[in-house]
């Protein structure tokens, strides 16, 4: 786990990205999808965003997400189920806290199998005047077998003074003492290591919308067994 | 004693751990219905023995047989061996994040039903199942949804194990220290709990370091581990002698 600070103490006002969907004040997206390549919402006054990102086999594409909140009280949810398989999965997600009194969150946990390389790329910034700005981010990260390759880069931008900032990560593997303990309790290898993984990426599944929850559940469970 | 008595049979068994023998010829021979006590100081390999049987795969046995039913044992994978009708009580039960108890247990119970060749249980019958279980080791509705022993005490830990053990009703139970860290209550509960579950085919090892718990399970036979070797088997009156004189008598 890497973290750094770019350019410390000179905040770059860079503008907010062009043909970014605008989430207008006092009004709530939410959305829960597979999407691929460059994305940008921006956060109006009191505007709340809920974005529960989907990879599955076959659909992980790279993904670059930028969140910008522009209005006091505006409130971004960002979470992610990520199973790669194969292939390069490169997630860029960058949250700017441009005002004060906003709150942001990311939960990103993947599981990466077979000959996969994922890299997550976590940036937070927080302007100089953002004060109260509430910002945490969390990646999880599962590699099944010795090619799977997972890279986490979470870094924090902090300007201004009166915040409340957390980030975590990890990279690991399923735990053997769990794996044995089911065994013997008569849980064959293959559903314990099948029930670890959904309860890895379960977190997550709570961010999901609650209509869509249950296909989305049963996606997981048909895909984890499938590794 | 007929040959089809016999529910467990060890011989000569040697195990280590990395370079590190512990078990250094163990003979123990446990028949349907008998309860055994195996008692012995801190590092005499107890513990060692119970995960030999359970099969856990950091210790390598180096030595020796064990048979169980008639069938080679450490031939057996773990599940293969809970099917099988061998449970363990663990001494330091494991954390399962994000699994509740009742997904954990309807894994185990219908693998061990498709080993038999029998179909799922019913979700009614499971449901009955499980309160039936939760209530012998008194346990409420809530505990079903829990996580696996995340968050619980030490006495929770305890019950969790033995309510599994009753879901999973087996033949040989292991009970590895259940009696550490539990207070009166929740000793009498366990012990209660285990007790209810002794038929005259059941059998059970009691590993434990104190005479505590074997006031609550009355074993048939008491078995003195030393250095990783059985030094003094006896019966009941072998608890008494434990408890006045230790372990340096033998």
């Amino acid at each position: 786990m890497k973290e750094k600070i770019i350019d410390k103490g000179h905040y770059v006002d860079v503008p907010v990205p062009e043909g970014a969907v605008v989430v207008p004040a006092g009004s709530r997206l939410a959305v829960c999808y597979t999407l691929a390549g460059r994305h940008a919402f921006v956060l109006e006054a009191g505007a709340s965003l809920d974005l529960c990102l989907l990879a599955f086999p076959g659909e992980c594409d790279g993904l670059e997400l930028s969140v910008d909140l522009v209005g006091e009280g505006a409130e971004a949810s960002l979470s992610g189920i990520c199973v790669c398989s194969e292939g390069e999965f490169p997630l860029k997600v960058t949250v700017r806290h441009r005002v004060g009194g906003c709150v942001s969150t990311q939960l990103f946990n993947g599981i990466v199998a077979g000959s996969a390389r994922t890299g997550f790329d976590g940036r937070i910034v927080v302007a100089p005047d953002a004060q109260k700005t509430k910002a945490f981010q969390t990646n999880h990260n599962l590699l099944l077998g010795d090619a799977a390759r997972a890279e986490t880069r979470p870094q924090l931008e902090i300007y201004a003074d009166d915040v409340e900032c957390s980030h975590g990560a990890t990279i690991g593997r399923l735990d053997e003492s769990a794996q044995f303990y089911m065994q013997s309790r008569g849980i064959p290898e293959k559903e314990a290591k099948v029930l670890q993984m959904i309860s890895f990426l379960s977190p997550v599944l709570e961010h999901v919308p609650e209509d869509r929850r249950e296909e989305i559940a049963a996606r997981i469970e048909q895909t984890v067994r499938s590794l | 004693m007929a040959e089809n008595d016999i529910l467990l049979d060890i011989r000569g068994l040697h195990a280590s751990i990395g370079d590190k023998e512990i078990l250094k010829g163990i003979d123990l021979t446990i028949s349907k219905g008998e309860v055994h006590a195996v008692m012995g100081p801190n590092g005499a390999g107890k513990s060692t023995l119970s995960a030999v049987l359970v099969g856990r795969p950091d210790y390598t046995v180096t030595e020796g047989s064990v048979t169980f039913l008639g069938r080679d044992l450490l031939a057996m994978s773990p599940e293969e061996r809970s099917w099988a009708g061998i449970f363990l009580s663990f001494q330091y039960p494991i954390e399962i994040p994000g699994v509740s108890i009742t997904n954990f247990m309807k894994a185990a119970v219908n693998a061990r039903r498709k080993a038999q060749g029998l179909e799922d249980l019913k979700p009614t019958e499971f449901i009955k199942m499980m309160k039936e279980k939760m209530a012998m080791v008194q346990m409420k509705g809530e505990f079903a949804k829990r996580e696996v022993n995340v968050g619980f005490s030490g006495g929770e830990k305890k019950r969790n194990e033995i309510f599994q053990m009753a879901m999973l009703d087996p033949m040989l139970s292991i009970l590895d220290e259940t009696d550490s860290g539990l207070d009166v209550d929740a000793l009498r509960i366990v012990a209660e709990g285990v007790n209810k579950l002794r038929t005259p085919e059941k059998s059970a090892i009691v590993i434990t370091h104190y005479q505590r718990l074997l006031e609550y399970i009355v074993p048939d036979v008491v078995h003195v581990l030393k250095a990783g070797r059985i030094v003094k088997t006896g019966g009941r009156e072998l608890v008494d002698i434990i408890d006045r004189n230790g372990y340096d008598a033998f």
